[in-house]
């Protein structure tokens, strides 16, 4: 196991960051009730305006601010399209994503001239913040030290997304309208609203990934460059049953997978079957998940 | 009152007309003039020299678009044909270069076999999806879209390794052996188009005049309806996957068969004929002789799409935007134009 | 005179149908004052205009004397009303307490104040002697708490008008007792209650003052103490009616339907529990019980729809291990119980939905081709025999009303002529008129010889059809009675449980 270095923990930590942050929105979509698959999407759309805001202001902070307004303006589709149009989640949350894969290659050739790849010296990419106390102490250094704002809040963000679902009346509201909107109604709560700030303010949280993920870890744009990662959250959210902490825990665990097969492909391994692994391992992971799940029903009460 | 409701146009038109119209702001803002835009689209896809080239971009699509419509004509959704398509076309590729090696076969019958082993090898993996939803409720729609990464990463790691072509700096097979290729038979008219409109025939048959066509409908109508009149739902499923996946295995020996030679890393999957039909699929609301007739449509658009780049440097990808925005436009059916929906009585 | 509520010729309008039209309604304070008529007469359509969650197309609505506008359930409860629907509208997974304050939380700097919130819901549910564990999940509590749960909703949010929606149809007799108690001792606070019903005698038993409706309409506004039942019963039909069944006495044949030791369900208290029970040609056995006891698991396993453990023979021939269609095709009919969620399918056309079951009958279809010739033909001939009002046979039936929508469901299933009918609620939701048509349809298939499994919630249904009762009670059947000797006052008391008092 000596492969494990400080570069390649440290780079899971940080890869497993839009992962997360996209679990984070399903799993408060997840609450109100909505099905929301078009995590995907959302973080292309972010990953992409990130690199135009980075492009165009010459800062970083820039670039997130521009990355997660966007996503927040597309989820507005999905926002308005369950709630004041009566779609239908599945149906909308397709429509988006490869409308987020169209516009982001579409935009790119008009935006920048380029097509597949842009990547360009006036990108600011997102700081690292160095712990000096801490940085070169194994594992705890590699872990916590040198990663970005943006990880660092995604973590902050799992506990406040606890508090607000279970210790607050908004949480309340949010849980029973995920469990019975109709109920919700007659109390007076309105239902539309809160599933469409929800579902906004899950699109801020795919934004942050989408940045995460463009000027936080490479400092380019690349086509179609979620590549999956929001299919791997709506996996991590099914797993967790919506609950955030345990929806940490499941990216923690692909990310985990997702060092190994790193390794994979070190000892040799070729990248087009490492690439798989990630969904191999999700997929087996709702396998065991689906046998848990058998059992425990089928336990006596 | 009854004439003027016919009158108004249905939800697929108003789609796509609001699609066309936010497809123009998008060209005005780029500064392209949107009606130039439009005319190479439609040049591009229905001038009679395109026609060839619509028709052969057309054949993989519809055949998708077919392949996505039959799970969702009973409910379901295969997220997965990228995964079938790559195995189908894999397979035919590779089973009658093999093949040929052992047994001397004329080259129609190696093509049949390749064929026909395409479409069992992706309905076999199409039906594993189902089978992870009936057996251990995971749902279809994430477990068919998870098993297409180790479909591709598995075919592009053999087609990289053991059985790459070395005499080519490609990702790709050897060629198929001489005779195993589909013949085009007269004009634009390929040995794929006649196999594809016998498909697209027999499911539209299943579909309106058999027992497990009503089946189907019934189930994608009302679920616990169609369980209570006694149908099978979890062979069902198994069934229409199945059925999904052979088409898409089809679509990919197609494809592989009559236009590469040769199964080609990636060629199956960057046109993104998968969710193009997905889309065509989803516009026909499952209907699979709409599904044909709206897959046509986003062929023509994207044929027309390449022209248009071609002539007046509109990137083509925006033929995917107008697709997406057509669908996002389509499921919001329900509410255009403020329809009330059963769920205001009280 | 100052009206604590009234309504002023309140009108609404669902497309061309007319819900309420020009509807009257005066409710004094601190009476118990009852909103009667038939099903589909537009009680719940005036109550869901006094509770916000729909609006008057015309007419006026006031409170205490001062006209209001609601449009939402906040701004009713704003204005003193709560109100207990018909349909419970709790949040199983979330306790209790979390259920009573969700939309009214006490919070402290932002956050949910746990403490004062079980402590206030606590002491509310106390001073009107609502026994609750308010730190229960709901999913674990009975019918009977779930109402209470429901009523202490209503009062945390201090409703003066409490509209209480059909609140006995899912009570057993005692636990009605209970909620009779909890009324007066609301009524004696002051408090004003809207008691939605249609059953006359707890009216009678209740009620200060009644007002009836029928066909959207007020057709009488009285004292309760000086009305007669006759009198109500004539402004709720328009003509007297009597809902005895008339039918002769029942001939038992052969044994249709056996079963014998059937489970469902897991544990220790599983939904049916070790059930026997014999069906003969030719007569009605119907099955009484608070709707939940195990009914719907019974007859979903001996339908197939659900596995169970046991034996279930068909004429003799064992069906336990074969599938839906198998047993549908072995001899069962069965209409079930949620005509729109599982009888039918709102997109499907009518000759689509009256095929359902019978696409594998040779005269239907061929090797797996469907005869549409064949198929059209049966389903006009069903539509006319069965006076289905439908444009025609290619028209989809999501556009019919409950009662025809009823009489797709009962053609298609009495059209198989099959040796055993399996009838769940089948009058539930249908007018009068119609009630007494299904009625004498299903003893007719008596008289033709089939054997029929009757499961209603409606006592007087099972009182007035069945040949045999049987009382079904937490999964098990409690009691076997002839329907002759069966009086009312008993089957309440099976159906609470409480077989020793019965006998």
């Amino acid at each position: 196991m000596n492969m494990l270095n400080a570069y390649t923990v440290n780079a899971t930590i940080g890869g497993m960051t839009p992962i997360l942050l996209a679990a984070l929105a399903g799993v408060l979509c997840g609450r109100v009730a909505v099905f929301n698959i078009a995590l995907e999407g959302k973080i292309l759309i972010g990953a992409f305006f990130a690199i135009v805001g980075s492009y165009f202001t010459g800062s970083a902070l820039g670039g997130v601010l521009c990355g997660v307004l966007a996503t927040m303006l597309f989820s507005t589709i999905l926002a308005y399209g369950v709630t004041r149009f009566r779609g239908d989640s599945i149906v909308l949350c397709i429509g988006m994503n490869l409308l987020a894969s169209g516009l982001t290659a579409y935009l790119l050739r008009q935006i920048f001239g380029q097509a597949g790849v842009f990547s360009d010296p006036a990108i600011a990419e997102v700081d690292r913040i160095v712990i000096p106390a801490i940085n070169t102490i194994p594992w705890l250094g590699w872990i916590f030290s040198r990663q970005t704002p943006i990880t660092y809040l995604s973590w902050l963000l799992v506990i406040v997304v606890a508090i607000v679902l279970f210790r607050t009346p908004l949480g309340l509201r949010m849980r029973g309208i995920g469990q019975n909107p109709e109920a919700a109604t007659t109390l007076g709560i309105d239902v539309g609203r809160t599933r469409r700030w929800t579902v906004i303010a899950a699109g801020a949280l795919c934004g942050l990934a989408g940045a995460q993920l463009s000027i936080g870890t490479v400092g380019i744009f690349a086509e179609g460059m979620s590549a999956g990662r929001g299919w791997i959250a709506v996996v991590a959210v099914m797993l967790a049953r919506d609950n955030p902490i345990w929806a940490a825990a499941v990216c923690l665990l692909f990310a985990i997978a997702d060092t190994f097969s790193v390794q994979l492909q070190a000892q040799g391994l070729p990248n087009q079957l490492t690439d798989a692994v990630p969904y191999v391992i999700t997929l087996v992971a709702l396998v065991i998940g689906a046998l848990r799940g058998r059992r425990r029903r089928m336990a006596p009460v | 009152m009854e004439r003027l409701k016919s009158l108004r146009p249905g939800p697929v038109p108003l789609a796509i007309l609001s699609g066309l119209v936010i497809g123009a702001l998008m060209l005005l803002v780029s500064g392209d003039n949107p009606l130039v835009a439009y005319r190479e689209i439609v040049e591009g896809a229905f001038a009679p020299r395109n026609w060839r080239n619509t028709l052969s971009w057309a054949i993989p699509l519809v055949g998708m678009s077919l392949a996505a419509a039959i799970p969702l004509r009973g409910g379901m959704v295969n997220l997965g044909g990228d995964g079938q398509i790559v195995i189908g076309g894999f397979v035919a590729a590779v089973v009658p270069i093999y093949l040929a090696d052992a047994v001397p076969l004329p080259g129609f019958l190696l093509a049949a076999i390749a064929i026909l082993c395409a479409m069992l090898a992706s309905g076999l993996w199409a039906a594993l999806a189902a089978l992870g939803e009936t057996r251990l409720g995971i749902p279809m729609l994430i477990s068919s879209l998870l098993l297409s990464y180790p479909a591709i990463g598995l075919t592009s790691w053999a087609t990289g390794f053991p059985l790459r072509d070395t005499s080519t700096g490609l990702t790709q097979t050897r060629p198929v052996p001489p005779g195993a290729e589909l013949p085009e038979l007269f004009g634009p008219v390929t040995m794929g188009l006649v196999l594809l409109t016998i498909v697209v025939a027999a499911v539209i048959y299943v579909d309106r005049r058999t027992v497990p066509g009503y089946e189907l409908r019934m189930r994608g109508l009302n679920r616990r309806f169609a369980e209570y009149g006694g149908v099978r739902t979890e062979r069902q499923a198994l069934g229409a996957m199945f059925a999904s996946g052979a088409i898409a295995g089809l679509v990919g020996a197609i494809v592989v068969l009559e236009v590469h030679h040769r199964f080609q890393n990636g060629a199956l999957v960057s046109p993104s004929y998968t969710w193009s039909g997905l889309m065509a699929a989803l516009l026909a609301g499952g209907n699979p002789a709409r599904a044909v007739l709206a897959g046509f449509f986003f062929a023509a658009l994207q044929t027309g799409g390449f022209a248009m780049q071609r002539e007046i440097q509109v990137p083509r990808v925006l033929s995917m935007v107008l697709q997406a925005i057509i669908i996002l436009f389509v499921s919001l059916r329900y509410g255009v134009g403020g329809g009330r929906g059963p769920k205001d009585r009280p | 005179m100052q009206w604590e509520l009234e309504t002023i010729g309140v009108t609404k309008r669902f497309g061309p149908v007319t819900a309420n039209e020009g509807v009257d309604l005066r409710v004094k304070k601190g009476e118990v004052h009852a909103v009667m008529g038939e099903n589909g007469a537009g009680k719940s359509t005036l109550m869901s205009m006094l509770y916000g969650l729909l609006q008057p197309d015309d007419g006026e609505i006031l409170i205490a004397g001062r006209q209001v506008h609601f449009t939402s359930a906040l701004d009713a409860i704003g204005h003193g009303l709560g109100m207990v629907h018909q349909a419970f509208q709790l949040f199983e997974e979330l306790t209790v307490w979390e259920n009573i304050v969700m939309g009214a939380e006490p919070a402290r700097r932002g956050f949910l104040d746990r403490r004062r919130a079980i402590a206030s819901v606590a002491g509310l549910a106390e001073r009107y002697d609502l026994k609750v564990d308010v730190t229960q999940r709901v999913r674990d509590l009975s019918v009977g708490i779930r109402q209470r749960v429901e009523i202490l909703k209503a009062l945390y949010r201090d409703a003066q008008i409490l509209i209480l929606d059909e609140p006995t149809a899912v009570l057993t007799p005692q636990e009605r007792d209970g909620l009779f108690a909890v009324i007066r001792a609301l009524r004696d606070d002051g408090r004003t209650i809207l008691f939605v019903t249609h059953k006359l005698h707890e009216v009678m038993e209740i009620t200060d003052s009644v007002t009836v409706l029928r066909q959207g309409r007020v057709t009488e506004r009285m004292a309760t103490k000086e009305s007669t039942p006759e009198a109500i019963i004539t402004a709720m039909t328009g003509r007297s009616v009597s809902l005895d069944v008339a039918k002769g006495p029942a001939t038992p044949g052969e044994i249709v339907l056996q079963v014998a030791g059937l489970t469902v369900g897991q544990g220790p208290k599983p939904a049916v529990a070790d059930v026997s029970i014999t069906v003969r040609a030719g007569e009605i056995v119907g099955i009484a019980g608070v709707a939940g006891n195990g009914q719907s698991e019974l007859i979903e396993a001996i339908a197939g729809l659900r596995p169970g453990s046991g034996r279930v023979t068909l004429k003799g021939r064992d069906i336990a291990s074969l599938r839906v269609a198998e047993r549908r095709e072995a001899g069962l009919a069965y209409i079930p119980e949620d005509r729109a969620a599982t009888g039918t399918a709102a997109g499907a056309t009518a000759a689509e939905t009256l095929l359902m079951g019978r696409q594998g009958d040779a005269a239907l279809s061929r090797g797996g081709l469907l005869n549409l010739p064949a198929i059209s033909e049966r389903a006009r001939r069903l539509i006319a025999q069965n006076d289905i009002r439908i444009s025609s046979e290619r028209a989809k039936v999501g556009t019919l009303s409950g009662g025809n929508l009823q009489k797709v469901v009962i053609a298609r299933e009495l059209d198989h002529e099959a040796p055993l009918l399996i009838a769940e609620q089948p009058t539930r939701g249908v007018d009068v008129g119609a009630i007494e048509a299904i009625h004498a349809r299903i003893v007719a298939e008596r008289d033709a010889g089939r054997a029929v499994l009757l499961v209603s919630a409606e006592m007087s249904e099972v009182l007035g059809l069945s040949d045999r009762i049987l009382v079904m009670y937490e999964g098990r059947i409690l009691a076997e009675l002839p329907a002759s000797e069966a009086t009312e006052a008993q089957l309440g008391l099976l159906m609470a449980g409480r077989t020793g008092e019965a006998a």
